[in-house]
C-alpha cells in the first residue's frame, strides 16, 4: 500500500505546483490574513494614545493575551491553525474531480489498496500544510512588530508547533475527506467548507481569547480542536521553557488533539473505504 | 479455443429496483474483439462495470482471465486494462508520467516500463507528445492515449467503454485501426462497448446486441445480418395499376408494400432473389422506371431484434443521449 500511497501522493504534489492560482492562494492567503487582520483588529492599538498608555497594553496582553508580546504573536498560532485546517477542508477536493471526470475509475480499476486513494490526498495535505505553515512562520517573523519568540523557544518547540498543526488537520482532514468521498460535485465541499471555515475559526480562540467571550461561545470554542492547537503553540511561542502547570495543560491539549486525530481517523477510514467500494 | 470472459445471468439491479442490466449470459474467446452494441441507457457501461470490479453483481455468475469476479477481484484487476468512457488521463501530468504513474500503480518494473512505454507510444504515434502535459492534447490523440495507458500492465483483456465517443468519422477510422493493432500485435483480447453500427460491424469479430439490459442477439456480424437483416428491393414501376401481388410471387420476395408507384420488396437473404426479381419483371414486360437495392444492415438487424431503430435512438435523442451519458457516469 505504501508504494501506491507514495505515487498518488506524488500526483497531487505535482498537481499543486503546476496549478499557479492555487500555488499563489496557498502562499498569500495567510499572509493578507496576518497583515490585514493582525493590523485591522489589533486589540491593543484600539486603545488611545495618552500617558501610561504603554502600561495599560502591556497589562492587557499580560493578563487577556497569554503574556504575547503584541497581538501579531498571538494570531500568528491562530492562523496557522486556521491555515492548516482550510488545507485539510480542500484536500478531497481532486477526489471529488477525479470522480467527476472519471479517472477515479482508472484508479478503482487498478489493484491498489482503497486506502491509499485517500492517505494519498491527506499525507500531500499535511505536506503542503507544513510547508505554508513554515513560510507563514518567517513571514509573520519578518514583519515589523510581527512575531516575537520567547527567549527559551528552541527545536523541541517548534516540533512542538508542527506536532500539534499535524494532529490537528489530520483530524479535519478525515472529517472533510468522508465529504469528498460522497460528494458528487465540487460545488458541494465548496459551499460547506466555505460555510464552516469562518464560524469555525471565530468559536475558537484562534483570533481573540476565549475570556472575552460569552459563556456559551466560550463553552464551544473551548471544545473546538483550533482553540486546544493554538493554545499548545502560544505557549511553545510565548513561554519557551515550559513547567508546571502550564505544562501539564499544553500535554491535556496535545492528548486532546491526538484523541481528536485518532477517531476522525478510525471513522474516516470506515467511511471513505465504504464509500469507495463498488456501487 | 478458451474462454477469457465468461458471464451467466448477470444481473444488476440499482435501488430502488431498476433493472439496468437483466440476466446477460454470453462468453468471449481470448483474442477476440467482442462488441456490446447497443443505444444509451442499454446497460452496457453497467455491464463493463460489473466486469471490471467497479459495481458489484446483484446475481449471476462471471468470471474475467480465469479469475471469479465476484471473490478475486484483485487477480482481476491484475489481468485486465481499463479505458473509461471519459478521461482516463490526468490532464496535470504529461503523457509519459501518466504511463508512469499506472505501471507503478500495477507494480511493473522500471526498466520494463520504460521500453514497453517507447513501443506503446510508438504504436499510436504519440512519441513527440510523451513530455507535453495531456491537457493541451487534442481530442484524438487524447483518446489514443487512454487506450495505451490501459495497456501498460499488459492486461489479457482490454475493456473500451464507448472507444470513439464523440470523434470524427476520420479519427474515429484511425482508431480502429490502433484498435486492430493492440488486438493482433499485442494479443489483447478487446471487450468493447459502442452505439456506433459501423464501429461494431468492421471491428468486431463478434457482436452482442443489447437493449434494456437484456442480449437480445448475438453471433458474427455477417451471420446477424444474414440471420436477422433484409435485402429491400425498391422498385419504381408504372403508375395505374396495382401490380403488388404479382410482385409478392415472385421467388425471394417476402413481402410487398406500396407507396405510390414505388414498390418496395423486402428480399430473402443471400441466394438468388435479385436477380428471381429481374427476371420476373423481364417477364412480365414491364416498363421499369428505377430500381434501388438496399444491403442487409446491423442497422435492420437492430431494428428487428428491438423493434426500433438504433440510428433514431442516437439522432433523435441527440441531446438527451448526452445528459443520459452524464447521469449513468454521475452514478458510478
Amino acid at each position: 500500500m505504501m508504494s501506491e500511497t507514495k505515487e498518488l501522493m506524488v500526483r497531487d504534489l505535482k498537481k499543486w505546483f503546476r496549478s499557479p492560482a492555487w500555488l499563489f492562494a496557498s502562499l498569500v492567503q495567510p499572509i493578507l490574513w496576518l497583515v490585514l487582520f493582525g493590523n485591522a483588529f489589533n486589540p491593543t492599538s484600539m486603545i488611545p494614545s495618552f500617558q501610561g498608555s504603554g502600561a495599560i497594553k502591556s497589562q492587557i496582553l499580560q493578563s487577556t493575551f497569554g503574556g504575547a508580546p503584541n497581538y501579531i504573536t498571538f494570531l500568528t498560532a491562530g492562523m496557522l491553525c486556521f491555515l492548516v485546517v482550510t488545507w485539510a477542508m480542500w484536500a478531497g477536493g481532486p477526489l471529488v474531480t477525479d470522480r467527476s471526470l472519471g479517472y477515479l475509475n482508472k484508479l478503482l480499476v487498478a489493484p491498489i489498496s482503497r486506502t491509499a486513494i485517500t492517505f494519498s490526498l491527506l499525507l500531500s495535505s499535511i505536506l503542503k500544510g507544513i510547508v505554508l505553515s513554515g513560510m507563514l512562520l518567517v513571514v509573520a517573523f519578518v514583519l515589523p512588530g510581527g512575531l516575537t519568540f520567547a527567549s527559551g523557544f528552541g527545536v523541541v518547540d517548534l516540533l512542538g508547533v508542527f506536532a500539534a498543526l499535524v494532529l490537528l488537520s489530520v483530524g479535519f482532514l478525515w472529517l472533510f475527506m468522508i465529504l469528498s468521498v460522497r460528494a458528487r460535485k465540487f460545488e458541494t465541499l465548496a459551499a460547506i467548507g466555505s460555510t464552516l471555515g469562518l464560524p469555525l475559526l471565530f468559536a475558537s480562540s484562534a483570533l481573540l481569547p476565549t475570556a472575552s467571550m460569552p459563556g456559551w461561545l466560550s463553552t464551544i470554542a473551548g471544545v473546538n480542536p483550533i482553540s486546544k492547537a493554538a493554545d499548545i503553540i502560544r505557549y511553545l511561542i510565548v513561554q519557551g521553557t515550559l513547567s508546571g502547570a502550564i505544562l501539564s495543560t499544553v500535554v491535556f491539549d496535545l492528548a486532546y488533539l491526538a484523541a481528536f486525530a485518532l477517531v476522525c481517523t478510525l471513522f474516516g477510514v470506515y467511511t471513505s473505504n465504504r464509500g469507495l467500494r463498488m456501487e | 479455443m478458451s474462454k477469457i470472459i465468461e458471464a451467466n445471468g448477470l444481473t444488476k439491479t440499482y435501488p430502488p429496483g431498476t433493472k439496468a442490466v437483466d440476466h446477460v449470459s454470453f462468453t468471449v474467446d481470448e483474442g477476440e474483439i467482442f462488441g456490446f452494441l447497443g443505444p444509451n441507457g442499454a446497460g452496457k457501461t453497467t455491464t463493463i462495470k460489473m466486469l471490471t470490479t467497479l459495481a458489484s453483481i446483484t446475481e449471476g455468475e462471471c468470471s474475467v482471465g480465469g479469475y471469479d469476479v465476484k471473490t478475486r477481484q484483485d487477480d482481476v484487476r491484475r489481468s485486465i486494462g481499463l479505458v473509461p468512457q471519459d478521461a482516463a488521463i490526468d490532464g496535470d501530468l504529461t503523457g509519459m508520467e501518466n504511463l508512469v504513474l499506472s505501471a507503478r500503480l500495477y507494480k511493473v518494473p522500471d526498466e520494463t516500463m520504460k521500453q514497453r512505454a517507447e513501443e506503446l507510444l510508438g504504436l499510436v504515434g504519440l512519441k513527440d507528445a510523451a513530455g507535453r502535459l495531456a491537457r493541451t492534447y487534442s481530442g484524438g490523440m487524447k483518446k489514443r492515449f487512454e487506450l495505451i495507458s490501459g495497456l501498460i500492465h499488459e492486461p489479457k483483456v482490454l475493456f473500451l467503454d464507448e472507444p470513439t465517443l464523440g470523434l470524427d468519422v476520420q479519427t474515429r477510422m484511425a482508431m480502429w485501426e490502433h484498435i486492430r493493432g493492440i488486438n493482433k500485435d499485442r494479443n489483447v483480447t478487446v471487450f468493447l462497448t459502442t452505439h456506433y453500427l459501423e464501429e461494431a460491424d468492421s471491428l468486431c469479430k463478434r457482436v452482442a446486441i443489447i437493449d434494456h439490459g437484456q442480449v437480445k442477439a448475438l453471433d458474427t456480424p455477417s451471420a446477424l445480418k444474414s440471420r436477422l437483416g433484409r435485402e429491400v428491393l425498391e422498385v419504381e414501376l408504372p403508375e395505374g395499376v396495382d401490380f403488388s401481388a404479382k410482385l409478392s410471387e415472385m421467388g425471394g420476395v417476402r413481402e410487398v408494400t406500396k407507396k405510390g408507384n414505388v414498390y418496395s420488396l423486402r428480399m430473402e437473404n443471400g441466394g438468388r432473389s435479385l436477380q428471381e426479381v429481374s427476371v420476373g419483371l423481364w417477364e412480365l414486360g414491364l416498363k421499369v422506371k428505377d430500381v434501388r437495392l438496399t444491403k442487409s444492415s446491423l442497422d435492420q438487424v437492430f431494428l428487428n431484434v428491438t423493434g426500433r431503430s438504433i440510428r433514431d435512438e442516437v439522432v433523435d435523442n441527440g441531446d438527451s443521449f448526452v445528459a443520459r451519458a452524464r447521469a449513468e457516469r454521475a452514478r458510478g
